[in-house]
């Protein structure tokens, strides 16, 4: 309960404060990532009693339950929110390191750790709006970070699209209060069950496109190569590590929990989807020569891989999507960090991402994999699939390791030794994971039952 | 009355989705505000019960749900605030390509491809003359 209210108020306090002060010096840089590892401390904290104990339950301002807003920790929310906080915390040091160049980054980034906690740990409809807007607001801001041309560019159209995304989103909520006559989430789902089946659909495809846009899914993508590509490569990190679980996370709660039977009805498509999605990310990534570019591909692809395990569905489904959004996150962190950097260990590091987002041993993303397939086992077709999009990321992640790392063909001065470390730390990470993976495979286990239902 | 409420809201909607689409970003800006009108239109609607306004002390009579205004309220405020974001991120965008017209931000960033891809060009072929 406490480490509830502090891993929420303590950024969404000190953000308030930084943005205020000039960001470019480096004592505010330092007290953000102060406040960023606060938020971290506490939810490892949190996640230390809700993991073995159940979900914790606090209502705002004491008011009874059913009529205060409720905050809710369940091991699927503290999972991602986790995540999230692991990812902004690094790049947000990888950029103090390097020096920040506009006086807003330090108090943005906190407010964006403030806004996605919020998200992972609300249990209320409207309140997930509100903590959805309140890190999309502060996302559209990063997204000029650097100002010129290319990046006010991209946050125009990043903004534009998402800010229609949340839109949609606040339509689908107003339309589940009036079907179910509550905002409770643990409520809506039992509720649902009894929506006239019409209603239901248009809900449903409501959020789906919502999140989906958030994600970058094949049909819903457009905006997103521009502003990876256009962004900074610790705001890319921040957008593609934090920000994009918000979609992955949605598409889990929103389509297991709240809608279970929409997402039987609609499981086919969201395979097909998925499969698309895949294929085109793979495809165009491996027609690129610039790392940003290759990246930016590779995430409307990976995201496929979550969509399809969603899709599929059940406990094994739904733990193989958790744990490949874990996966996926870490590693966009780790190959967006190091997408204008040189050095040893950058190489080393960028050679362990890629292996991780082909899904090789001994790192994260072949236990990443190993679920997937696990998970689709019943189908030889989808097999095929899932190793031809692994095939795929093998081409086009280990082509610009060859370009920027064997030919040189990257150039500029050597990244100093903090930075590199930062990044060093990242890729170990990945590896540890790979080499040691029982903790990560149970916590997503743990967070796929909340999903199924059958939550101890 | 819920028909008269979709119709509106659904009308709100298409006009905005229409303005989104055109080149001028002022334009933009109003297509997504008319966007946002929608739904802070269709929370609204969304209310259960209809009636007398629901200030305390309730005289017996049938209020109108209080919850659906509370939500509408906060989306007006949150509309307000991106609203204003959205036009300040214009200005600086109009500064920046002094333009206000999309066309000509595709077509910087059409010019930036094309430049990588002479330039991918050129190296390809002077590998090839390199391997001859």
């Amino acid at each position: 309960m406490i480490a509830l209210s502090v891993s929420l108020v303590v950024p969404w306090a000190a953000g308030i404060v930084l943005v205020l002060l000039d960001g470019q010096r480096r004592l505010v840089g330092w007290l953000a990532v102060a406040a960023l590892a606060a938020n971290l401390a506490g939810l490892v904290v949190l996640a230390a009693s809700v993991l073995p104990g159940g979900a914790v339950e606090a209502t705002t301002g004491d008011w009874p339950a059913g009529v205060g807003i409720t905050l809710r920790a369940d091991a699927l929310g503290v999972l991602f929110a986790l995540l999230s906080s692991v990812a902004l915390l690094a790049a947000t040091v990888h950029e103090v390191l390097d020096g920040v160049r506009e006086r807003v980054f330090p108090g943005l980034a906190v407010l964006l750790a403030a806004g996605l906690t919020g998200v992972f740990l609300t249990g209320d409809l409207f309140n997930f709006y509100v903590f959805f807007e309140l890190s999309m607001t502060a996302a559209y801001i990063l997204a000029t970070y650097g100002g010129t041309r290319r990046e006010l560019g991209a946050a125009l159209v990043f903004t534009t699209v998402n800010l229609l995304g949340t839109f949609l989103f606040l339509l689908s909520v107003a339309g589940v209060y009036h079907v179910t006559g509550t905002l409770d989430m643990a409520a809506i789902g039992e509720r649902m069950r009894g929506v006239e089946a019409s209603a239901g659909i248009l809900i449903a495809i409501g959020f789906f496109v919502a999140f989906s846009v958030k994600l970058g899914l094949f049909p819903f993508h457009f905006w997103l190569p521009t502003v990876y590509t256009g962004a900074r490569p610790a705001v890319a990190a921040i957008l593609s590590g934090g920000l994009a679980n918000i979609g992955g996370y949605g598409m889990l709660r929103f389509g297991a929990e709240l809608l279970p039977n929409q997402l039987e009805l609609a499981a086919t498509a969201l395979i097909v989807v998925g499969c698309a999605s895949i294929l085109y990310g793979g495809l165009l990534a491996v027609s690129r020569r610039s790392a940003s570019e290759m990246l930016a591909y590779s995430a409307i692809g990976q995201v496929g891989y979550v969509l399809v395990a969603i899709g599929v569905g059940g406990p094994v489904g739904f733990g193989a999507a958790i744990l490949y959004t874990i996966v996926n996150a870490l590693n966009k962190t780790l190959l967006f960090l190091t997408a204008h950097m040189r050095g040893a260990l950058v190489g080393a590091g960028f050679a362990l991402g890629a292996l991780s987002v082909a899904g090789l041993p001994p790192v994260a993303g072949f236990v990443g994999k190993l679920e997937l397939f696990r998970a689709a086992a019943h189908s030889p077709a989808l097999i095929a699939l899932l190793f031809l999009g692994s095939a795929l990321s093998f081409v086009y992640a280990f082509q610009i390791y060859q370009y920027d790392f064997w030919r040189g063909e990257r150039t500029g001065p050597r990244s100093a030794w903090p930075q590199q470390a930062v990044v060093a730390a990242l890729a170990l990470l990945v590896l540890a994971a790979g080499v040691w993976p029982e903790p990560l495979l149970a916590l997503s286990h743990d967070a796929a039952r909340v999903l199924t239902g059958d939550a101890r | 009355m819920s028909l008269i409420f979709a119709l509106a809201a659904a009308t709100l909607f298409g006009t905005g989705a229409f303005l989104l689409l055109d080149r001028d970003l002022v334009r933009v800006v109003l297509g997504v505000v008319l966007v946002s009108q929608s739904a802070v239109l269709t929370l609204i609607a969304s209310g259960l019960t209809r009636g007398a306004a629901p200030i305390y002390p309730l005289t017996g009579r049938a209020v109108s749900d209080p919850l659906s205004q509370a939500m509408a309220l906060t989306a007006i405020v949150i509309g307000l605030a991106v609203t204003a974001l959205l036009l300040v991120l214009v200005l600086r965008v109009v500064h920046a390509f002094r333009s206000r017209e999309l066309d000509e931000l595709a077509e910087e960033e059409a010019e930036r491809d094309a430049r990588l891809e002479r330039q991918e060009a050129r190296e390809h072929d002077d590998e090839e003359a390199a391997a001859r």
